[in-house]
């Protein structure tokens, strides 16, 4: 077949495509200046650095204070995204699926805490967990990120249950199976990419998390982006290079993975 | 409603309740008044930093929309597998955590970062541009934060929009100039207008951005919540300020439902 040009084909002129490349090189600059930094030596900023070492990432996993609150991070984004991945899950089920009185109107507060300014749900939280006597605690800061991971996990899931072909439950239905075996041997089997996926975001969502940790985590219990945001306001040390490239790699890696799960469903 | 009954209950008790107290607070809690609320209304420093806040916001909105929307236009006009490595390079740092792109901006903005570095080598001049510790890094970095949500919401205007029109146009002798500002452009304003809107949103109630790029005179109204719960310890005033932070994200979000013909997140479709 002969092809077609078209004007959906057509190429952006010459000032866009500028303008455009200028804003790819812009959202890059921090990740391309914050790698090369990691490799550095010494105490100084140089970039580029005058020589290459692991000196950074040996001081980074030396230094107790930081590996203790990687360690705090990773125990609180695990266990918030498996809670989230739960909850979230069976409401966007119970969206996609059921209709009921007064659906709208809960799932929009079920995606609220997207909207409510972090600020304000720190501050709130951190008052709450006050009354509760709760505050920096490890399960305190657990049920904190998932208030702010859930609405991420039910709108992703959302989006995936939709594409599920309702008529292989149906189907599933018909030949005899409870709705706990349709949910367990249709449903999401043909949802793994896509619970893989909410799982990863709300995993990286707490992982990244600083304003509301920064209220409720307490001295034992500062997060890693905690001891960042205090690193970095009162005594940027080039060790910060070593923990951002670090945390670009992270999100690197689940970007991709995420990706590539979406071309598998 | 059994399915959603978990989820509702988490969102209630550890997110409606904790909301309601803020406000009760803000409201003098146990013994009701709004002094509060009459000293945000009188007070110059919270006009100060309501303006502080509207300025860095407004300014850092335009600027995302003037570098989003071509990225955006940019991307819809790739091939779908260019366009799906090339979306990486926003997806990337969407997904950087907010404290590594402040780092990163302290290094490069510094008084002795790279921008000021380059510069003494180029000019061998002594002396620096300050652009770190004021408003210009708090609207760099804050720009940088919001790119991603523009170039997302404008791209998915751009990509509802058929080739018909164009093609229509296309052949009745339009000009790609034309064909831009009398069919693309108009068509995408919904999509600009919620990308504004989510911007604003968002930049309003930041954080993290003024408080490490920023200086003395550029603290925004989530910095000032902050300064009331560590440094004078008056939880009424910072529910207060934390209550007028959540009107004016309310206010804009009615906007958002409006522009998406009233869904707030599209959540029916």
């Amino acid at each position: 077949m002969a092809r077609q040009t078209t004007i959906e084909e057509r190429v952006p002129s010459a000032a866009t495509r500028l303008i455009a490349w200028l804003g790819y090189a812009f959202l890059l600059m921090p990740s391309l200046v914050v790698l090369p930094m990691s490799f550095g030596t010494g105490t100084e900023f140089d970039f580029p650095p005058k020589s290459f070492s692991l000196d950074l990432y040996r001081e980074y996993f030396s230094e107790p204070s930081w590996v203790a609150s990687t360690l705090t991070s990773l125990q609180v984004a695990a266990a918030s995204a498996a809670l989230s991945l739960l909850i979230g899950g069976l409401a966007a089920y119970g969206i996609v699926r059921y209709q009921f009185r007064g659906k709208k109107l809960l799932t929009i507060f079920l995606l609220s805490p997207m909207l409510v300014p972090t600020i304000v749900v720190a501050l709130a939280l951190y008052l709450y967990l006050g009354i509760a006597r709760a505050t920096g605690t490890t399960w305190g800061l657990i049920l904190c990120h998932a208030v702010v991971c859930v609405p991420y996990v039910i709108v992703t899931m959302m989006a995936g249950l939709r594409q599920v072909d309702r008529n292989l439950e149906i189907a599933a239905t018909i030949m005899g199976a409870s709705w706990f075996g349709v949910l367990t041997r249709v449903t999401i089997p043909l949802l793994r990419p896509t619970i893989l996926a909410s799982g990863l975001f709300a995993f990286l969502i707490s992982f990244d998390e600083v304003v509301i940790s920064f209220f409720v985590s307490g001295v034992r219990t500062q997060t890693l982006p905690v001891k960042m945001y205090s690193t970095i306001h009162w005594e940027i040390s080039p060790v910060l290079a070593a923990v951002s490239s670090l945390l670009t790699i992270l999100s690197l890696g689940i970007c991709i993975l995420v990706a590539a799960l979406q071309k598998e469903r | 409603m059994r399915f959603i009954a978990p989820a509702l209950v988490l969102l209630v008790a550890a997110f409606l309740l904790p909301l309601l107290y803020v406000v009760y607070l803000s409201f003098g809690g146990s013994s009701p008044s709004l002094e509060k609320y009459a000293a945000i209304a009188t007070e110059p420093l919270y006009r100060q930093v309501l303006l502080n806040s509207v300025y860095i916001s407004v300014v850092s909105t335009g600027l995302t929309l003037l570098l989003g929307y071509p990225i955006a236009y940019h991307l819809e006009a790739q091939p779908p597998r260019r366009r799906t490595v090339l979306m990486i390079l926003v997806l990337m740092p969407f997904w950087t955590s907010i404290l590594v792109k402040s780092f990163a901006f302290t290094v490069i903005l510094g008084k002795s970062g790279i921008i000021n570095s380059f510069l003494q080598w180029a000019t061998g001049m002594e002396g620096h541009l300050p652009m770190l510790f004021n408003r210009f890094g708090v609207v760099v970095g804050m720009t940088h934060f919001l790119l991603p949500f523009m170039v997302f919401t404008v791209l998915a205007s751009l990509l509802t929009q058929g080739p018909e029109l164009r093609r229509a146009a296309n052949v009745m002798g339009a000009t790609r100039l034309t064909i831009f500002w009398r069919i693309i452009f108009p068509l995408s304003l919904p999509g600009v207008m919620a990308g504004i809107l989510i911007c604003m949103i968002m930049s309003m109630a930041m954080f993290i951005t003024p408080a490490l790029l920023g200086g003395r005179g550029d603290l925004m109204i989530s910095n000032l919540v902050e300064f009331h719960v560590r440094d004078t310890l008056d939880w009424e005033m910072a529910s207060a300020l934390a209550v007028c932070l959540l009107a004016i994200t309310g206010v804009f979000c009615i906007g958002i439902a409006r522009v998406r013909g009233g869904q707030l997140f599209g959540e029916e479709g």
